[in-house]
């Protein structure tokens, strides 16, 4: 049996009185990987920023490595640095090298001395074949190359899971590859992932499980062979059919 | 056209303008303005809270601060610091602070709310997904905020902190309310006692313009220098 790493029960969240998650129920096994995709608006962003607190959320529960997220006693950082996170938008530290991005939380968060984190920072710069950009700036790499910084900055943490928020879709075409094959490897190496993504491909590739979601609510959760091969719901099928028209 | 005046004061007075007079007025100036911005960035901090009491207290500080002339100011925390220092020690009499000390509080107090909102729009100058980024990785508010969102918002800011600073550094002259001697009492005394005046305010007028103008040029060039680097 597999245990759960990362599961929802019964998530609601409102901006105001907009709804933006309904009673979202699902869950990420140690070692699996799950997709998240859905039309834009759909809240998937949301939702996996729920699981590291970035967003608050008003119903239900998320409990990560059995502790939960909302509740009072719970050190939102300390459960933060476990878990590391990687955006849209990189979100590296503009004003820092790549390697003081990658020293700063090992430092700061996880009491490592610098010549331990630089060591650590090298190795992962190495693993994602940026070592030799280690000096630069991040304004002095390409869009795939900060990203694949971002995701070196989240493991240097040693994280026990890693959230994905749409990590390629601020990329230009011929660097989303780059991309996904630093995201496959860590897959194939049994790095506990949530991924919200577009790229059906990669879904197809490495995740146990597809997360369909329209309008707030979880409408299809599905292992990925059963998910593409025949979505139960209309609406997944529509989604379906029309990114994977090309 | 010269004949009636006397030139010569000024060079005679030179050491004093300078060794007594632009002394004061630098030192007020650099500790005005490392206390104000220190001051001014916890207000900005406060004012960005959304805990509503730390917005409220720092935002009335900061309209107060900056509905009250200046030269108010001054006069009002001249007579009051002795008898605040003197509460807050414990003393049965106002203590004797002195007059540049009471300037330096002063300008300190007075001029955090303008660097205030000058730090105010340098934090929100800073994409929220930096702020997200530093959480992500389990840094706490402080250190999120010491080692990314300051450094950013400084740097973004400089050449409008540096600005103020010369505006503070013009200010600073307003301190002859309390008869202290910066660069412009200084003169003013030789110009009263000498009785030349016009010399005294011509050369002081000159100099206050020499060196705000080269300071000027020289945010102007950062300016343009870091449009580059972005």
């Amino acid at each position: 049996m597999n245990s759960s790493m990362i599961e929802f029960r019964a998530v609601s969240k409102w901006y105001g009185s907009f709804q933006v998650l309904k009673r979202c129920s699902t869950r990420v096994d140690k070692g699996q990987v799950v997709v998240v995709c859905g039309p834009s608006g759909s809240g998937k962003s949301t939702l996996i920023k729920c699981v590291n607190g970035l967003e608050p959320f008003q119903e239900g529960e998320i409990i990560v490595n059995a502790e939960s997220v909302g509740a009072k006693g719970t050190n939102l950082s300390r459960l933060r640095s476990k878990i590391g996170m990687v955006f849209q938008h990189f979100e590296l530290f503009p004003h820092m090298s790549v390697t003081e991005n990658l020293n700063l939380a090992q430092v700061k968060v996880l009491g490592r001395s610098r010549e331990e984190a630089t060591t650590k920072s090298m190795a992962l710069l190495k693993r994602v074949g940026l070592e030799a950009h280690a000096k630069k700036y991040p304004g002095e790499l390409s869009g795939g190359q900060q990203q694949r910084v971002a995701i070196a900055r989240g493991l240097a943490m040693d994280p026990i899971a890693m959230l994905f928020d749409e990590p390629t879709s601020a990329l230009d075409p011929e660097m989303i590859n780059e991309v996904l094959d630093v995201m496959v490897e860590l897959a194939q190496e049994g790095m506990t992932m949530m991924v919200v993504t577009h790229e059906m491909g990669f879904a197809r590739k490495v995740a146990h499980r597809v997360v369909f979601m329209d309008n707030g609510e979880i409408v299809e959760d599905a292992a990925t062979e059963e998910f593409f091969g025949s979505p139960r719901s209309d609406r997944a099928q529509l989604f379906l059919s029309k990114i994977l028209q090309h | 056209m010269f004949s009636g005046y006397d030139f010569d004061v000024i060079q005679r007075s030179l050491p004093y303008l300078f060794r007594d007079g632009m002394t004061f007025t630098v030192t007020l100036t650099l500790l005005a303005m490392t206390g104000g911005i220190v001051f001014g960035t916890l207000l900005a901090m406060m004012r960005l809270s959304s805990f509503a009491p730390f917005s409220l207290v720092a935002g009335s500080y900061v309209n107060l601060m900056r509905s009250l002339p200046l030269v108010l100011v001054i006069f009002w925390f001249f007579f009051l610091v002795p008898y605040i220092g003197g509460w807050i020690v414990g003393a049965p009499r106002p203590i004797a602070v002195g007059a540049f000390w009471s300037a330096v509080i002063t300008f300190t107090m007075f001029e955090a709310a303008y660097y205030c909102e000058i730090m105010r729009a340098g934090i929100q100058s800073i994409p929220r997904g930096q702020v997200a980024a530093g959480q992500a990785l389990g840094l706490n508010y402080w250190q999120t905020m010491g080692h990314v969102i300051l450094p950013q918002a400084f740097r973004n800011m400089l050449p409008v902190l540096l600005t103020q600073t010369i505006i503070l550094f013009q200010d600073t002259s307003l301190v002859y309310v309390i008869s202290a001697t910066d660069f412009l009492g200084a003169a003013a005394k030789i110009a009263n006692r000498d009785y030349r005046l016009v010399e005294m305010y011509t050369f002081v007028a000159a100099v206050y313009f020499v060196i705000s103008f080269a300071l000027s040029a020289l945010v102007k060039r950062l300016q343009s220098r870091m449009a580059i680097v972005q």
